[in-house]
């Protein structure tokens, strides 16, 4: 009874998806936050591969956000290269970037990887700032302006990139179910209950996490150039911040629950809107209220429900709130 | 010449970092909890001596006990309501939670103090003692001094005393130390105190030096991790080496290489420590 | 904390959107014709600042000026070309992520169908509101320095100071020209600047205005942004043995380096770059410190006190110059909306480009008016000079805008 609606949930889901900007104002506010709340869903599944899957808490996805974003937008405005092909170089960078990270920081547990990937995120930022005249420095660099055109990545309006989102998040996904399902997603699930017994049943540990965090890297970086491209400036601050994206993509997978499908879609669905949302009623009273209120938010959220909202076992309000958030 | 002085420096500032990442490391050390709001403690207890010096005229440094006594029952209070409600949770939702509150707390502040940087006027904030050719900046040294003492009183407290000994049993072994007749909610609650309370004690001796805002405790989040994985997460001798070799790094790798990448050359050197001694730079050594 | 009467509107604007959307499917008329009577409606100014984190006080500081002259319009009749309507200011908090200060603006474009924009104080907030504002042709006034602004060929970006490096160029060679009328050559400097935008930009312009006078930078020192610790700095000041020193700074770092140096007693003269030194709190951290430093600004309160003492009256402390300069723009904007005669953003943006401000807020201004070129910048801007005396801040350079003497110590 239950297997044909665990099809028919998604199906509808991504049928909504599809159908629901054609009734919003296709440069408007709604769709626009709609697309931001797809695009961090996006990077929250990719996070969940490493911090769900292998259990491993990156606090460092900025540093591979980053190199995507950087690297397209660089061989856009150095040599012409699309942001497409720019997208492709930046993944592989930051697969080589995880393929480094890993081997100091791999094997350790728990709190010390969730530290040491910071670090890394903050080495990035930092590198991206002083070395001025490759990156353009703390000033940030600019997706150069082109008329509409899926080849060149870029459009006026924000419907189209709602689509690219909503594609992204879609095939992020697939890549999460099919690490999941697949023999990866089996001896990642051995070493989160067990590492040493994994290793001792013959379980390449080091292996298996390392191949998770270069596919989560890989996809990150290849949301940081769809990143760019939305919101076509940013400085080292806005993609290698730990606040603004390393924290913040946890946050969305955790939020919702970790190391499930569904957990991104329901965090990003609530994340996003409910920062919206008490910047809209407080932003303008006095200052600091309306981040107070996230805040408060982020608190009783947890105190509710420390596994995340998928937990709360109310499936189908949590993913109505994918579509109807505002 | 240039390297003594950077040296000298390195210790005087490693010194006050060294404190206020010894309430991190011993929140860590006994509840197992990494706390990204502790840096708001800094913040907490820089108000608390900056209203005793404009309200009291009392000195910071005199003041620092204020700030200790503010943040201590600040903290009891966030314990007892929110930390202890997610001890048994994952860790990633300890996490979460310390997020929660870290944005909580600095906007609080941004609503109650208001945006303006605050700092105080010293006699003693613009002298320092020549020794030779070396400058020892007075404030940094009464800051190392009191941070020292702060140090070796927390050690006397937990080597000492009953409470002291309750709180290391618990975190060794918190089954072991509530068949003894030890509640360790409440050592939890005692110990999530002390590190407050040390943190803002820290961030009342930096007063002299430092501008206070709301959004200070930002600029030590990332510092005081370092500090605590240096010298071994909830190892409290090892933050105290962490402390001054992070401040030593910060301050010779200007000598050195650009003051821009002061923070890189730290980092590198943290990853670096916990790749290959994760367990800090002291445990395992002597 | 004053408030002006028509802020926090955003939300009510939002639930009237989707009101008005029902009315239409239901009865329009019964709607326009009621209680609105004669008045016309309010135009909407979306304002956009940081009113959280390590900006908020430049926020806060802006929004007040902002909220000065809007009163003032209201005060006067509000928009007489359209019917005397009133200005509603709809205020959002930036937050410091450029994500969110864009997020923002595309929120009161089409929720709130403001006019124009003005915002957002950092450069890196002003460039990404300006990617939106510029493809839904809204113009956006801005008092962020950054060059990159004006120069990316934008057709709705309004600037009404003087570029970063422009700045930049401006706190070196008034530097020299005062030293100079006090006999001394200045012939080897120092930069030293925080990593951000603002610092970095700055500092491009020191660098260039250096090359260009053949001085020897000595030392050329950037350093992040939150330092805690200035000692590094200021022993590579004392070694590079440089008679000025050109310190970009907010406001911690500016009191750290300051204090360095006199625990040092190094007295090379700091000539500091606008932000951490031109305002209040400088002052109130380093008392007689303070006296005598001399910073670059791109405008000061002195040059108009008949306008800027309104500000001061009503929030209790001097015009700093974000204040100063969203007042102005909000002028302009309240003046290019009197001869559009229009509520047409396009409109608004044709009279902004074409028209020369000359009367109220814009007479504050260092130029003694606003006129944005074909770029968006305004050509009249010029940045000034000041130096602290007592509590306030004295214009003393260039000679034709000064309201007082430099004085120049020099290092012994």
């Amino acid at each position: 009874m239950s297997v044909p609606r665990r099809s028919l949930v998604p199906a509808v889901l991504l049928a909504v998806a599809l159908v629901a900007p054609l009734f919003l104002d296709a440069r408007g506010y709604p769709i626009r936050v709609l697309t931001f709340a797809l695009l961090f869903a996006a990077m929250g599944q990719a996070w969940n591969i490493v911090g769900g899957l292998a259990a491993q808490m990156s606090l460092g996805h900025a540093g591979f956000f980053g190199i995507g974003a950087y690297t397209s937008t660089l061989l856009l405005v150095r040599t012409g290269v699309s942001p497409w092909v720019g997208m492709i170089a930046g993944a592989a960078l930051a697969a080589l970037a995880a393929v480094l990270l890993s081997i100091p920081t791999l094997k350790l547990k728990g709190h010390y990887f969730a530290l040491a990937t910071l670090a890394f995120g903050e080495v990035m930022r930092v590198v991206a700032g002083a070395w001025e005249h490759f990156t353009g420095g703390p000033q940030g660099i600019s997706v150069p302006f082109s008329p509409d055109s899926l080849a060149a990545f870029q459009f006026k309006a924000t419907r189209p990139y709602y689509y690219v989102m909503l594609a992204a998040l879609v095939l992020v996904s697939l890549a999460f179910l099919a690490v999941s399902r697949g023999k990866l997603g089996y001896r990642l699930r051995a070493i989160r209950a067990n590492q040493d017994a994994a290793e001792v049943v013959g379980i390449g540990t080091f292996r298996a996490k390392l191949a998770a965090s270069v596919i989560s890297a890989s996809l990150t970086a290849a949301l940081g150039t769809c990143y760019a491209q939305l919101n076509y400036f940013f400085d080292p601050e806005t993609v290698f911040g730990l606040a603004p994206i390393s924290i913040r993509v946890a946050l969305i997978a955790i939020v919702g629950g970790t190391g499930t499908l569904w957990g991104p879609f329901v965090g990003a669905a609530f994340l996003i809107p409910a920062e919206e949302l008490t910047n809209h009623y407080l932003g303008a009273a006095v200052a600091g209220i309306s981040q107070l209120a996230y805040g408060l938010l982020l608190i009783v959220v947890i105190l509710i429900e420390p596994r995340g909202l998928v937990a709360l076992r109310i499936p189908r309000l949590g993913r109505r709130k994918v579509e109807v958030a505002p | 010449m240039a390297l003594l002085q950077a040296l000298v420096d390195g210790l005087l500032i490693g010194g006050v970092y060294a404190v206020i990442s010894l309430g991190l490391t011993l929140v860590f050390g006994v509840m197992g909890i990494v706390n990204f709001a502790h840096a708001q403690f800094v913040m907490i207890g820089m108000y608390v001596a900056w209203f005793a010096w404009a309200t009291l005229g009392l000195d910071p440094l005199l003041a620092s006990p204020l700030a200790f006594a503010a943040a201590f029952v600040l903290a009891a209070a966030i314990e007892r309501l929110m930390i202890r409600r997610v001890m048994r949770a994952p860790p990633v939702a300890q996490v979460f939670l310390t997020v929660g509150l870290l944005i909580a707390l600095e906007n609080v502040a941004l609503i109650v103090f208001g945006s303006d940087f605050r700092s105080v006027r010293t006699t003693y904030q613009t002298a320092a003692l020549r020794l030779g050719p070396l400058f020892l900046s007075v404030p940094y040294l009464a800051a190392f001094a009191l941070s020292a003492a702060s140090a070796a009183a927390l050690w006397l407290f937990l080597q000492r005393t009953w409470y002291g000994r309750a709180m290391r049993a618990t975190a060794q072994d918190r089954m072991a130390a509530a068949l003894f007749g030890i509640d360790p909610e409440r050592m939890y609650q005692l110990a999530f105190a002390l590190g407050a309370g040390l943190t803002a004690f820290g961030g009342a001796v930096i007063l002299p030096y430092i501008t206070v805002s709301p959004s200070v405790g930002g600029q030590f989040v990332v510092l005081m991790f370092t500090v605590v994985v240096l010298g071994g997460l909830g190892d409290v001798g090892g933050a105290l080496v962490g402390g001054l070799v992070a401040g030593v790094i910060q301050s010779v790798s200007t000598v050195f290489f650009p003051i821009q990448l002061q923070n890189l050359v730290l980092f590198v050197v943290f990853v670096a420590v916990l790749a290959f001694r994760p367990q800090g730079l002291l445990r395992g050594v002597a | 904390m004053a408030q002006a009467p028509g802020e926090n509107v955003s939300g009510a604007r939002g639930r009237r959107g989707f009101l008005r959307g029902l009315a239409i499917v239901a009865a329009l008329p019964l709607v326009t014709g009621t209680a609105r009577g004669a008045e016309p409606p309010p135009i909407h100014v979306g304002v956009i600042v940081p009113l959280s984190g390590a900006n908020a006080q430049f926020g806060i500081n802006s929004r007040n000026g902002i909220e000065l002259v809007a009163d003032e319009i209201n005060a006067a009749g509000g928009i007489k070309s359209l019917g005397g309507a009133k200005i509603k200011l709809v205020v959002a908090d930036s937050t410091s992520t450029p994500t969110t200060a864009a997020t923002v603006a595309q929120r009161f474009i089409t929720q709130n169908e403001v006019v124009a924009i003005l915002g957002a104080f950092a450069s890196s907030l002003t460039i990404a509101i300006s990617e939106v504002t510029e493809r839904r042709d809204i113009p956006l006034l801005t008092m962020s320095f950054a060059d990159q602004l004006t120069e990316r060929g934008f057709k709705n970006i309004f600037q009404i100071v003087s570029k970063g490096s422009v700045l930049g160029r401006a706190q070196f060679d008034y530097t020299l020209a005062i030293a100079k009328a006090t006999g001394e050559k200045i012939e080897r400097v120092a930069i030293m600047y925080e990593d951000t935008a603002y610092g970095t930009a700055q500092a491009n312009g020191l660098r260039a205005a250096a090359k260009a006078a053949g001085v020897q930078v000595v030392m050329d020192e950037a350093y992040p942004l939150g330092i805690t610790d200035a000692a590094p700095l200021i022993n590579k000041l004392r070694a590079s043995g440089a008679q000025v020193a050109f310190p970009v700074s907010y406001l911690n770092d500016s009191l750290l380096i300051i204090r360095a140096m006199r625990q040092q007693n190094l007295d090379t003269p700091a000539v500091g770059g606008a932000a951490g030194y031109v305002i209040p709190d400088f002052v109130k951290g380093l008392g007689e410190f303070a006296e005598g430093v001399l910073s670059i600004s791109p405008t000061n309160y002195d040059n108009a006190p008949e306008f800027t003492e309104r500000f001061r009256k009503r929030y209790g402390y001097f015009m700093v110059h974000e204040a100063l300069e969203h007042a102005a723009a909000m002028y302009c904007l309240t003046q290019a909306i009197e001869k559009a005669a229009s509520r047409d953003p396009a409109a608004i943006r044709k009279a902004l480009a074409e028209t020369n401000f000359t009367t109220g807020w814009a007479k504050a201004m260092t130029g003694g008016a606003v006129k944005f070129d074909g770029k968006g910048l305004n050509e009249l801007a010029q940045p000034v000079m000041v130096q602290w005396r007592g509590a306030e801040l004295v214009t003393v350079w260039p000679e034709s805008l000064a309201k007082g003497k430099p004085v120049w110590r020099k290092r012994k």
